[in-house]
């Protein structure tokens, strides 16, 4: 009896402990969303987080303040797009570089590993100077090439490598014996195999894209090509002052997809533990 | 009829060479084992067959026919892995059709082979389960049913056994024998454990660095050793071996050869006789009581240490003299290059 009562106690600090924790996590969150109902002068009043009149009108100037349903539309097919070709080229890369012994394997891999060491900021210009030599400036494309085949890429095909590194081989020389190619194991045993990879690989991919900014300022200049984060901080008056209600309103409906994603990637990792034996 | 033949197969990897020569000659339904000690080539030689590892030289024939360069899953070959290899994401039941259907097999054909196979081994209430569902003997049983029904021409096993626990693996190797008279597949085994080698085999190859040291059915490696080596590495506990010179007395009626310089003979072999007809005198210094017999072992007077089997009366004391006695007809001559003669 007394151990139960302490096992209850025990739950209950837990939970407030850890409910405090969150406050700091979630409380910006909340403060986001109750900006985006409120007017600008409700914002810079008396602090509340129940907005004390609700401007619902908020979310419907977000749309006709610019062509925000496209700028939508672009950052999601963007970041899908770079996520597909990624977890497609990646695998196939990191299954190649696990698993095929090939002259100057390890150097490749050298190299790739030292692109990731040269920061972004180092090779935009040359990076600019190339899309306009392939006259792709204000076009969607060096929002897709630049990050699969960038350092984005390379992360990704390393993260592949070493899960690959760590398949039992004998799961695919016994694929071997069932019939199938090379590609074939790679296909139908490896990659249903490292859907926890794989997972990782899309979040981390997706986010990246979601969230870039410098270089759509730096390739596209019309407004219905924009990609969010660029869309967002382009909310402003008159006077070049931001319109804080619009903006947290329109940086509300952003979260919408990288939430969704997240937790379709979780559940992905958590039933792929459980596939692989280990304790969930 | 499916024959293997290998003719002086080699195996290289990169400059080192682990196969140096392998020739073998496998009859049809023959359930051929290859033991050896850990790294002598066995799962090598195995993987060479099967085709998951390319053959550096010589000529491999299953079936009459050469298939040194014919891929792995045309060979009419199927594999159970040590680690059974099931796939984690796939069920019982596509795990074992897994093959046919990536040969294209029509999708009734095999409902009907995989339910077949489940028959035989008793999966069928298994088949809806994913691998991490069953235990250990349920694996095992899962990955000889993943082999059989492609109907292979020829088995082959890598140490299947050896992560079961002691009792399931005594099943399963009655298991297997019995499959191996149902199907009278050629079969190839792989194994460290001498009671599944002497128990499965129609024929015993001893490998050795990647060379065979000596091919023969059980009772003739057990019986007629040609080298020291297998002598010591058949049977369990290990073969004495003495030199002439201490081990001569032991059986005083045995014509010796000429080039012998050891002699050779087996624990179960030995008996204690009576100090006063002495033959070879030493001290017990270790008496092994498992239920059955008492492992003996005695240092002898020359001072090396001898195993003795007994199987009746009372264990002699630690410390207590004893002699040794063999039949003549027991005892293994071995020459200076450790061959028999
Ligand atoms: N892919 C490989 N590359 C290089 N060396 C290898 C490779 N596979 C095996 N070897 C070497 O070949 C030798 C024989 O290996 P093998 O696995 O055939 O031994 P084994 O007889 O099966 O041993 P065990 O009884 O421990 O399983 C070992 O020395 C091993 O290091
Ligand atoms: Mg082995």
């Amino acid at each position: 009896m007394t151990a139960r009562r302490t096992e209850i106690v025990y739950r209950i600090c837990w939970t407030i402990a850890l409910l405090l924790l969150a406050v700091p996590f979630i409380f910006p969150f909340l403060w986001m969303i109750s900006g985006g109902f409120k007017s600008t002068t409700e914002i810079f009043g008396a602090p509340t987080l129940i907005p004390r009149v609700w401007r619902f009108e908020n979310f419907v100037e977000v749309f006709t303040y610019q062509p925000f349903a496209r700028q939508y539309f672009n950052s999601l097919y963007i970041a899908a797009t770079v996520t597909v070709l990624t977890l497609f080229i990646a695998s196939l890369a990191g299954y190649a570089l696990a698993r095929i012994r090939f002259a100057g394997a390890g150097l490749l891999m050298l190299f790739l590993v030292m692109a990731l060491m040269v920061p972004e900021e180092v090779t935009i210009i040359p990076n600019f100077f190339l899309i306009r030599a392939m006259g792709l400036i204000d076009t969607h494309w060096p929002l897709i090439l630049l990050p699969v085949f960038g350092p984005q890429g390379v992360v990704a095909t390393f993260l592949m490598r070493q899960f690959f590194l760590a398949l039992p081989k004998e799961l695919e020389d016994a694929g071997k014996m069932d019939g199938l190619s090379r590609f074939g194991v790679w296909l139908k045993i490896a990659l249903p195999m490292s859907r926890p990879a794989l997972a990782a690989v899309a979040i981390i991919t997706f986010l990246h894209s979601w969230n870039l900014f410098l270089e759509p300022l730096i390739f596209l200049s019309s407004l219905e090509k924009f990609t969010l984060p660029l869309a967002l901080s382009n909310f402003n008056d008159s006077y070049g002052l931001p319109l804080w209600n619009l903006q947290l309103a329109a940086t509300s409906l952003a979260v919408v997809p990288i939430l969704i994603i997240y937790l379709i990637a979780q559940r992905q990792i958590i039933e792929s533990f459980a596939l692989s034996g280990v304790k969930g | 009829m499916t024959k293997v033949l290998l003719k002086g197969i080699r195996k290289k990897f990169g400059a080192v060479e682990i196969i140096r020569g392998v020739d073998l000659d496998i009859e049809d339904g023959e359930f051929v084992v290859f033991v050896g000690p850990s790294g002598c080539g066995k799962s090598t030689l195995l993987r060479l067959i099967s085709g998951l590892e390319h053959i550096s030289g010589g000529e491999l024939h299953i079936g009459g026919q050469l298939v040194n360069e014919v891929p792995a899953s045309r060979r009419g070959v199927a594999m159970v892995f040590q680690s059974y290899a099931l796939y984690p994401h796939l069920t019982v039941r596509d795990n074992m059709g897994f093959g046919l259907k990536v040969r294209k097999v029509p999708a009734s054909e095999r409902a009907r082979r995989v339910s077949e196979a489940a028959a035989t081994l008793k999966l069928e209430p298994l088949l809806d389960r994913f691998p991490r569902q069953l235990s250990g003997g349920q694996r095992q049983r899962v990955a000889i049913g993943r082999a059989i029904v492609g109907n292979p021409d020829v088995f082959l096993f890598d140490e299947p056994l050896s992560n079961l626990d002691a009792e399931l693996r005594v099943h399963m190797r009655s298991e297997i024998a019995a499959l191996h008279q149902r199907l009278s597949t050629t079969m190839i085994y792989v194994t460290h454990d001498q009671i599944e080698a002497m128990t499965l085999a129609d024929k015993i190859v001893v490998l050795r660095d990647g060379r065979v040291e000596q091919v023969g059915t059980p009772r003739d490696l057990y019986d007629s050793p040609r080298t020291i080596f297998v002598a010591q590495f058949i049977g369990s506990p290990k073969m004495n071996i003495l030199p002439l010179a201490d081990g001569g007395p032991i059986a005083p009626g045995a014509s010796v050869p000429a080039t012998a310089i050891s002699v050779g003979i087996r624990p179960e072999h030995l008996s204690l006789g009576k100090s006063s007809n002495s033959t070879l005198r030493g001290k017990v210094r270790l008496a092994e009581y498992t239920g059955a017999v008492t492992l003996l072992h005695v240092e002898l007077d020359g001072g090396q240490t001898c195993l003795v089997i007994q199987n009746q009366g009372p264990a002699p004391e630690t410390g207590a003299e004893v002699s040794l006695q063999a039949d003549p007809g027991r005892l293994h001559f071995f020459d200076r290059e450790g061959q028999a003669v």
